[in-house]
């Protein structure tokens, strides 16, 4: 009976997006048309989550869980509670965005084509969810690559230049990483391209060390592209910022889960990992982080922000996967013992990274629909015109920063007590994990910034233009989505916390409210924070009322010295930054530069001076470029073939054949 | 019993915190050759803030208004938590050296924000810095409170603290003496202090903390300044806590113990705010600027007193 | 370091006793007395200092206010950045018409109570430039004035009574 809901509910939820299709273009001259697709979705996604819940609450959590969906007996899918955790972040997100679509799409309907753009995003979801399920090599690819196409469909959108020269890079980068785990996974399946998971493992087991370590580059660089990794991030600030801000939502807050849960699952069909992997891992992980981190600092388009957010979030979880690949199965017990912490860490940070970026992408989309800009520096001033739209932000800010009481804090407090604990093991350990945690404080710190600084930018002080201005009042499905994230960020620290310290005792030995125990028997307590903040935030309060005057402020002007000052006196994004591109200058390569302009021809001296600062990308400058460089001069090279005489065209065809006969024979 | 004492270490904090501001004042003056104020003027000035009127300016919203009270919340956990006259009262999950330093940046965020939220150029002035500051020094501030959790083998305030007591002074303190002076860099950066900020100057142009709170008036002023009392007091306890463990006590207490850690105490943060009128008097302020040299070498101070710990636990 | 230290060693104290409080200053208004007895008998008072207009004579004397000789920061007086911290506003020179608006916005941000005093015969009466077409005047013409310490410029000592008792006459 219990299975059988369960096998309908994620049946239902499989096939309600297509329903949704179908709908979509039947009805496409309605104007109910996108409330009627997306309420689809939203059923969707409330049927996957309750499919999810269901079954957690019946086989609890870890690895034994597992559960036969058969689907109606159409097909045979084990489903463990690692898919079930990742199949729940895409019904979240799919809830959350079409709820915020409703009424976020329709002001854009000159800009998308929304029966197009839900198609996509239709099969967008389909292929995530397909991709968590498949049960083997081939249905894995396909699905993979519907994901990955319907996702180039949502950041060309809106048609505009800029949008198809991301989409185009995403196109090629996407590919070239389609092309990398396609082949790992062959690799390791022996060349059987219908090869069930089970298979691949088992033949796995045969493969050559080298072929096993070959087959690991290539799925981290082709699972890496794809979640944003450093040095093949190049593609994601300028795709994620342009689909649609709920699609955003999706692509940053989902799609990249999905491509680290590629990778969790391909490295658990390795029979054995190469010992160079844990450290490669580990390196561009924290080089994902900290460089993620400090584009998010000194970036002026919010969405762009949040992009470099994305790749430094998926940094820190991959430098925690490299971690857990350098101690799990090791034979020292203290050393092995880390494992589960950092596994803790991995899952919580994926939960909470997906609630924040979702909650912040649907936010910031929000704001540039009514102001028309999502650039920093002509924002400003809008927390007096929404208060309670600044609030939500401002607690998805300070969750995103990782800053109590928000449940970001408690995944990141696992981390770093983590390694702090594991300093104790050995001198190695002790001394690595001490430069991995100061890194982490840096990225953190820097992550800080950028958050506090989007923040201010946006809603504090003056309206810089009269764009941020003159707003007007905000539906409410605009900010409705990202209220949820705001209340589910603290019930992950509240809930999900202990819930996930413990696991395969979920339904009998957990309870809600107790310390969560980590390594080293260190233990943490999100309602003990909880309740200091009530607490001191009362005792303070009360302070007030009882022992400071009570009269009402007398309202004035901001102080000016006495000279008038203008909105555009205030420090912009660009100004609050300044700091840090001085300290970073020669990562950033930010570069001032001075034009100077003659206006009239007959007199020299009479110019127009303008200050130009420009931030170049590091990795575009030395890795895209000489690449680029050299496969131009290659084709050139080549190029002089194509001379148009027939004859040295059939010189070429026999060499070919000789070739081909002298090596086959 | 627990919250009785948790109550009142905290009350002995929040209570002095405005003494130790007034004694490094007057330490100053008197480096100067001056007679200098009272001891006891801050809290004068403070319960004169209070009787004022407020003015605020009409281009704020409600985060200015909530500032203070963030601000000054975050200050009192850190009185709450910090062990100043007791060890191992407080629940562990309150007094974790990463709550610490999360806590510690919270306050540091939100007076940001106030100075964003008030279209003035000095207030977004000081705030860009001392966000940048907040920033570069987490990795120092993280560095050092992990060697010293490494070498007590506690993760909280209290148990790195009552380590300390347990052991002779001359087994327990020198090799974290390189790290008490990360912990030292720390806290000037974090308290606005010589070399990283001045904080007596008149001149915008020079400020970093003051220049965030130019537009607070009355009680939220009071309260802004009673805040960062209290974060030098409690910060300035942990450290001299572990330089001078002496007095410092677990329960169960006697009245007899109580004296002893009380006078202790403010014998402690009596030496403390001498050190830092000393430092003050005696080096100059650096260019902003600069500040990545100064946090670099912090950090470096740090990683440093991280080696000696290593090098003490494992040959 | 070590010379530097020596030197503070050896010079010792170098403040001057407490000057003797004249009374002259008998005009002491209601306004001043409530805001005293507001603030704690002026045991501490926060002074911002607006220049409206003058030589910088007046500057120049309450800079030796604080220097070892003078200081005044024994008496609890401390000079703040911001006219939103202070509770007197000492503003010299006759008001220039530049300084006019700005004199009358820090005196709006100044919270209350506040006390104003005017230093310097140029804020006190307007001094030489008074009937100038560039200069408003006395500072009573832009904003209320609760007590006036003549002199041009006032000698520190004659600034430190004037200051002192403002405080002390109204606690009688």
């Amino acid at each position: 009976m219990s299975s059988f809901t369960i096998d309908c509910l994620f049946a239902i939820a499989f096939v309600l997006p297509l329903v949704g299709v179908v709908l979509s273009l039947a009805t496409r001259r309605f104007s109910w048309n996108n409330t009627l697709v997306q309420s689809m979705f939203i059923l969707s996604g409330f049927a996957g989550l309750i499919a999810g819940s269901y079954f957690f609450a019946l086989l609890g959590i870890g690895n034994s869980a597992s559960f036969n969906g058969t689907f109606f007996g159409l097909v045979n899918i084990a489903l463990n509670s690692m898919q079930v955790f990742f199949l729940m972040l895409v019904y979240g997100g799919v809830l959350l965005t079409s709820l915020y679509a409703i009424q976020s799409l329709p002001p854009y309907k000159d800009v998308y084509v929304l029966p197009t753009l839900n198609v996509a995003s239709a099969f967008f979801i389909v292929g995530m969810q397909a991709t968590i399920l498949s049960p083997s090599l081939f249905t894995f690819l396909m699905a993979w690559e519907i994901m990955s196409v319907s996702a180039y469909f949502l950041v060309i959108a809106d048609r505009s230049d800029e949008s198809l020269r991301a989409g185009w890079l995403y196109f090629v980068m996407t590919h070239i990483g389609f092309a990398c785990i396609a082949a790992g996974l062959l690799l390791l399946a022996g060349g059987n391209l219908f090869a069930s998971w089970h298979d691949v493992a088992l033949s796995a087991l045969g493969a050559t060390p080298l072929a096993i370590s070959i087959a690991f580059v290539l799925l981290l660089a082709g699972f890496g592209s794809k979640a944003g990794l450093v040095p093949l991030h190049q593609w994601l600030p300028y795709a994620h910022p342009q689909a649609p801000s709920g699609s955003s939502a999706l692509l940053s807050g989902v799609m990249l889960k999905v491509a680290l849960f590629g990778f969790i699952q391909g490295v658990a069909l390795f029979p054995f990992v190469p010992s160079f992997s844990a450290f490669l891992v580990i390196s561009i992980g924290l080089l994902s982080a900290f460089f993620g981190a400090l584009r998010a600092a000194v970036e002026n388009d919010a969405k762009r922000v949040l992009a470099w957010s994305s790749i430094e979030n998926m940094g820190l979880i991959f430098s925690a996967v490299g971690i857990y690949l350098l101690v799990h199965g090791s034979q020292d017990s203290a050393v092995s013992a880390i494992a589960p912490s950092i596994a803790l860490f991995i899952i919580l940070h994926t939960a909470n990274h997906f609630i924040f970026k979702t909650g912040l992408f649907m936010a910031v989309g929000a704001v540039a629909s009514k102001t028309h800009t999502r650039n920093l520096d002509e924002l400003g001033g809008l927390a007096q015109r929404w208060p309670i739209f600044a609030g939500i932000f401002l607690a998805l800010s300070l969750a995103a920063a990782a800053l109590p009481p928000f449940g970001t804090f408690f995944g990141e407090w696992t981390y770093f007590q983590t390694l702090a604990s594991g300093m104790t093991v050995s001198a190695f350990f002790g001394g690595s994990f001490a430069l991995i945690l100061a890194l982490l404080a840096l990225v953190g710190g820097l992550a800080l910034f950028a958050y506090v600084r989007m923040f201010s930018a946006i809603f504090l002080g003056r309206a810089r233009t009269t764009h941020a201005e003159q707003v007007s009042p905000m539906p409410i499905l605009l900010w409705l989505p990202s209220l949820f994230s705001v209340l589910l960020s603290i019930i992950a620290g509240l809930f999900l916390f202990p819930i996930l310290s413990a696991p395969n005792t979920f339904m009998e030995g957990v309870t809600l409210f107790g310390d969560v125990a980590i390594l080293g028997g260190v233990s943490m307590n999100a309602w003990w924070v909880l309740l200091s903040v009530i607490f001191i935030g009362v005792l303070l309060t009360v302070c007030r009322r009882s022992f400071s005057n009570r009269n009402p402020a007398r309202i004035t002007d901001t102080w000016d010295c006495g000279q008038p000052i203008t909105p555009r006196m205030q420090y912009t994004a660009t100004g609050f930054s300044a700091p840090i591109r001085f300290f970073f200058k020669s990562i950033l390569m930010s570069e001032k530069e001075l034009i100077i302009e003659p206006i009239s021809m007959s007199n020299p001296w009479i110019v127009r001076r303008r200050l130009v600062w420009s931030i170049k990308s590091f990795f575009e400058y030395w890795l895209y470029r000489p690449i680029g460089i050299a496969v131009f001069a290659v084709s050139r090279a080549v190029k002089r073939l194509q001379n148009g005489v027939i004859q040295l065209y059939l010189l070429l065809v026999i060499c070919a054949l000789v070739f081909t006969l002298a090596t086959t024979l | 019993m627990t919250y009785l004492l948790i109550t009142f270490q905290a009350l002995v904090v929040l209570l002095s915190a405005p003494l130790v501001v007034g004694m490094v004042r007057t330490l100053k003056a008197r480096f100067q050759n001056r007679q200098g104020p009272s001891i006891f003027l801050p809290y004068v000035s403070m319960l004169s803030l209070l009787r004022k009127e407020m003015t605020i300016t009409k281009h704020s919203s409600w985060v200015f208004r909530m500032v203070p009270f963030v601000v000054l919340g975050s200050a009192f956990f850190l009185a709450l938590v910090v062990p100043s006259l007791f060890f191992g009262i407080v629940p562990s999950s309150l007094d974790n050296i990463f709550l610490f330093g999360a806590v510690v940046a919270l306050g540091s965020v939100f007076l940001v924000l106030g100075g964003m939220d008030t279209g003035s150029t000095f207030g977004n002035m000081g705030s860009s810095r001392e966000m940048t500051l907040a920033t570069l020094v987490e990795p120092a501030l993280y560095v050092s409170l992990a060697t010293l959790a490494l070498a007590t083998g506690a993760w909280g305030m209290g148990g790195i603290v009552g380590h300390f007591t347990s052991l002779p002074w001359l087994v327990a303190v020198p090799p974290a003496i390189v790290t008490l002076i990360g912990l030292l860099f720390v806290l000037l950066a974090e308290n606005a202090r010589y070399p990283v900020d001045n904080p007596a100057t008149h001149l915008e142009l020079t400020m970093v903390h003051e220049a965030m709170i130019l537009e607070y008036s009355g009680t939220y002023l009071a309260m802004l300044e009673y805040a960062s009392a209290i974060k030098l007091t409690a910060l300035l306890a942990v450290c001299m806590g572990i330089l001078i463990p002496f007095g410092i006590s677990a329960p169960p207490v006697t009245f007899f113990g109580l004296g002893i850690a009380l006078i202790a105490f403010f014998g402690k943060l009596a030496l403390g705010a001498f050190a830092i009128a000393f430092i003050e008097s005696v080096i100059v302020k650096m260019r902003f600027y600069r500040m990545q040299e100064y946090m670099m070498l912090a950090f470096f101070i740090a990683l440093l007193g991280l080696a000696v710990e290593l090098i003490v636990l494992y040959h | 370091m070590l010379r530097l230290l020596s030197k503070i060693i050896t010079t010792g104290k170098r403040t001057e006793k407490c000057p003797q409080i004249p009374t002259y200053i008998e005009e002491i208004g209601e306004n001043l007395k409530h805001a005293i007895h507001t603030l704690y008998g002026g045991r501490t008072l926060r002074i911002r200092h607006v220049d409206a207009g003058s030589t910088n004579g007046e500057e120049y004397e309450l800079t030796a206010l604080g220097n070892a000789f003078y200081d005044i920061e024994r008496f609890g007086i401390s000079f703040v950045a911001s006219p939103r911290h202070a509770d007197v506003l000492t503003v010299s020179g006759p008001v220039t018409r530049n300084m006019e608006h700005a004199l009358k916005t820090a005196y709006e941000m100044t919270p209350g109570p506040k006390i104003v005093v005017a230093l310097g015969d140029g804020a006190c009466t307007g001094g030489i430039w008074k009937d100038s077409y560039a200069v408003v005047g006395a500072v009573e013409n832009v904003i209320p004035v609760d007590a006036r310490i003549p002199g041009d410029p006032p000698t520190p000592e004659d600034v430190l009574r004037g200051l002192l008792s403002i405080v002390t006459a109204t606690r009688k």
